[in-house]
């Protein structure tokens, strides 16, 4: 045979061995895996049941007693992934079983062995499987993969403690927060956020320690978990010599809502720095507290824009009180004050309930909403209702407006 | 022997509608269940159970629109509803109490006080 002839039919015999081989290995795997899911199928059918009545139970027995004596390694692992399932939806005493389970089937002492391995997404999946079980028995490996060099790890090293919450699992958590260069302070805020009022006591002890932006990161952190158990501490941080700590209390002072802090932000409200001050005024809005008003009010004169926006903001909240100081700012000296009250009772859809009522059939109403379209008017912010006054739909509301504004009914703005 | 009360669960997660079902099903009730909002409004019609457990979050029709669906057909109005849902802002569950949901229960939820709750609106119902 020509050698040439004899090297091409060698190559192809080669290639389509090759191939051969692939196929058969992609099908061999491929009915490997499907009986692989049917076998556990079929053993979750037998295994599910006993896992849920162990769940479900009240009694002390353990989650071995209710499954078959024998159990293969492929179902144990079932039986993980079972518990870790009914993790994300139970609470109470079934979460309580899961992890007594998880401990006693070994899934938590293999997850802490996952942690050690070479492959980064290994260690961040075992973490992600300690913080569902929740075992007090992983704290200390976590917090020691906290320190992990992949930022992922670490992450989920961090969300794992969170999840286990008790105060060891807490501390380095809160520690994290003053490390920004290992740490988004934005994620583990998120995951104290998510501990809750578990977290706070740890936060209150070691608030003097944090470096500064730490503090500002544990301030809305507490601001965010509302426990009134942060309150003195945020009152006690709106006289710190720094205004960025100043303003985060304030914030949070008016996120926890307690009225009994209304005073100490009325203080604030006359604070140096403007941003003290205009979340302070933010956080009176928030409280509800008709004490507010006055101080409020004054506020509106402030030179700085978001101290009056957010004063205005605050007596819009502040229910019919604070609307009608709103409606006498609109006679304020202060020009400043003047033109927010107008703006805030635009926003809050207060000068429209007026404007309806221009053709109300109760001639009281009407008055009264003249007599308001009048302040508006003097308050020299009549631009959106000049328009509106050409462009209502409602040949009343039209007529009536033009009136007011004294404008001509074909609608010429001023 | 008095027939076992029958429950309706209808939740999309399949391993939610078992664990719920086997619980219930401990507890002596008649469990049937439904993956979808269709089919959840079809059961109900068809087997008339005494409670109706299901999640907002049902695809076809949402858990509103059941709720809604079976308030306003005369032969399911009178089965109380229980919403079981991770929905938990105050709107969501306002939402569904208005539409006539009986109460409701956010994920991740206690077994024994869902099933406290369970008991108790099967004796308000009577």
């Amino acid at each position: 045979m020509d050698p040439m002839r004899h090297l091409m039919v060698q190559i192809v015999t080669g290639v389509g061995t090759l191939l051969a081989l692939l196929t058969l290995a992609i099908v061999t795997n491929k009915a490997l895996r499907e009986m692989g899911e049917a076998l556990d199928r079929r053993r979750r059918a037998l295994l599910e049941p006993a896992v849920f009545e162990y769940l479900g139970a009240t009694s002390s027995k353990a989650l071995l007693d209710y499954l078959p004596k024998s159990l293969s390694r492929r179902d144990r692992r079932l039986v993980e992934r079972i518990l870790l399932e009914a993790a994300s939806f139970t609470k109470g005493e079934a979460r309580d079983r899961i992890t007594a389970a998880c401990e006693s089937l070994g899934s938590v002492r293999e997850a802490i062995r996952g942690l050690r391995s070479r492959r980064w997404w290994k260690r961040a999946d075992a973490a992600e499987k300690l913080g569902l079980m929740r075992s007090n028995a992983a704290v200390g490996p976590l917090v020691q993969l906290m320190n992990d060099q992949e930022p992922e790890v670490r992450i989920r090293a961090a969300r794992a403690l969170g999840l286990i919450r008790g105060s060891t699992s807490i501390r380095p958590l809160v520690r994290a927060l003053g490390d920004p260069s290992r740490w988004s302070a934005i994620r583990v805020a998120e995951i104290l956020i998510n501990v809750g009022a578990e977290a706070v006591d740890e936060l209150l002890i070691a608030f003097d320690a944090l470096p500064h932006n730490a503090r500002i990161s544990a301030l809305d952190v507490l601001g965010r978990i509302r426990s009134l158990r942060a309150v003195g501490l945020l009152k006690h941080c709106l006289d710190d010599a720094h205004p960025d700590i100043r303003a985060r209390a304030a914030h949070s002072l008016g996120l926890i809502g307690d009225p009994a802090t209304a005073a100490d932000l009325v203080r604030a409200l006359r604070d140096t720095e403007w941003p003290v001050r205009a979340m302070a005024a933010k956080a009176l809005g928030r409280l509800g507290n008709p004490e507010a008003i006055g101080p409020l009010r004054e506020a509106m004169k402030d030179r700085q824009w978001w101290v009056r926006a957010n004063s205005g903001e605050a007596l819009r909240n502040l229910g019919p009180p604070g609307r009608e100081a709103l409606t006498e700012t609109l006679s304020s000296d202060d020009p400043y004050a003047r033109h927010m009250a107008v703006a805030q009772l635009q926003e809050g859809r207060i000068i429209d309930e007026y404007v309806a009522d221009l053709t109300s059939s109760d001639t009281g109403r009407r008055a009264a909403a003249i007599r308001f379209i009048d302040k508006v008017t003097a308050a020299a912010r009549i631009d959106a209702k000049t328009q509106q006054a050409a462009a209502s739909a409602q040949e009343g509301v039209r007529r009536a407006l033009s009136n007011v504004l004294e404008t001509p009914a074909n609608g010429d703005a001023r | 022997m008095a027939d076992p009360i029958a429950i309706l669960v209808a939740d999309s997660d399949a391993v939610v509608r078992r664990f719920v079902g086997a619980l219930l099903a401990h507890s002596g009730y008649q469990v049937h269940e439904a993956a979808d909002g269709e089919t959840a409004v079809r059961q109900a019609a068809a087997l008339k159970p005494r409670l109706v457990i299901l999640d907002v979050l049902l695809p076809g029709r949402d858990g509103y629109e059941v709720i809604n669906a079976l308030k306003a057909d005369p032969a399911t109005t009178r089965i109380p509803v229980m919403a079981l849902s991770v929905k938990d802002r105050e709107e969501d569950v306002v939402k569904a109490l208005n539409l006539g949901a009986e109460d409701y229960v956010i994920k991740p939820f206690s077994t024994q006080e869902l099933l406290a709750r369970i008991r108790k609106i099967l004796a308000r119902s009577g």
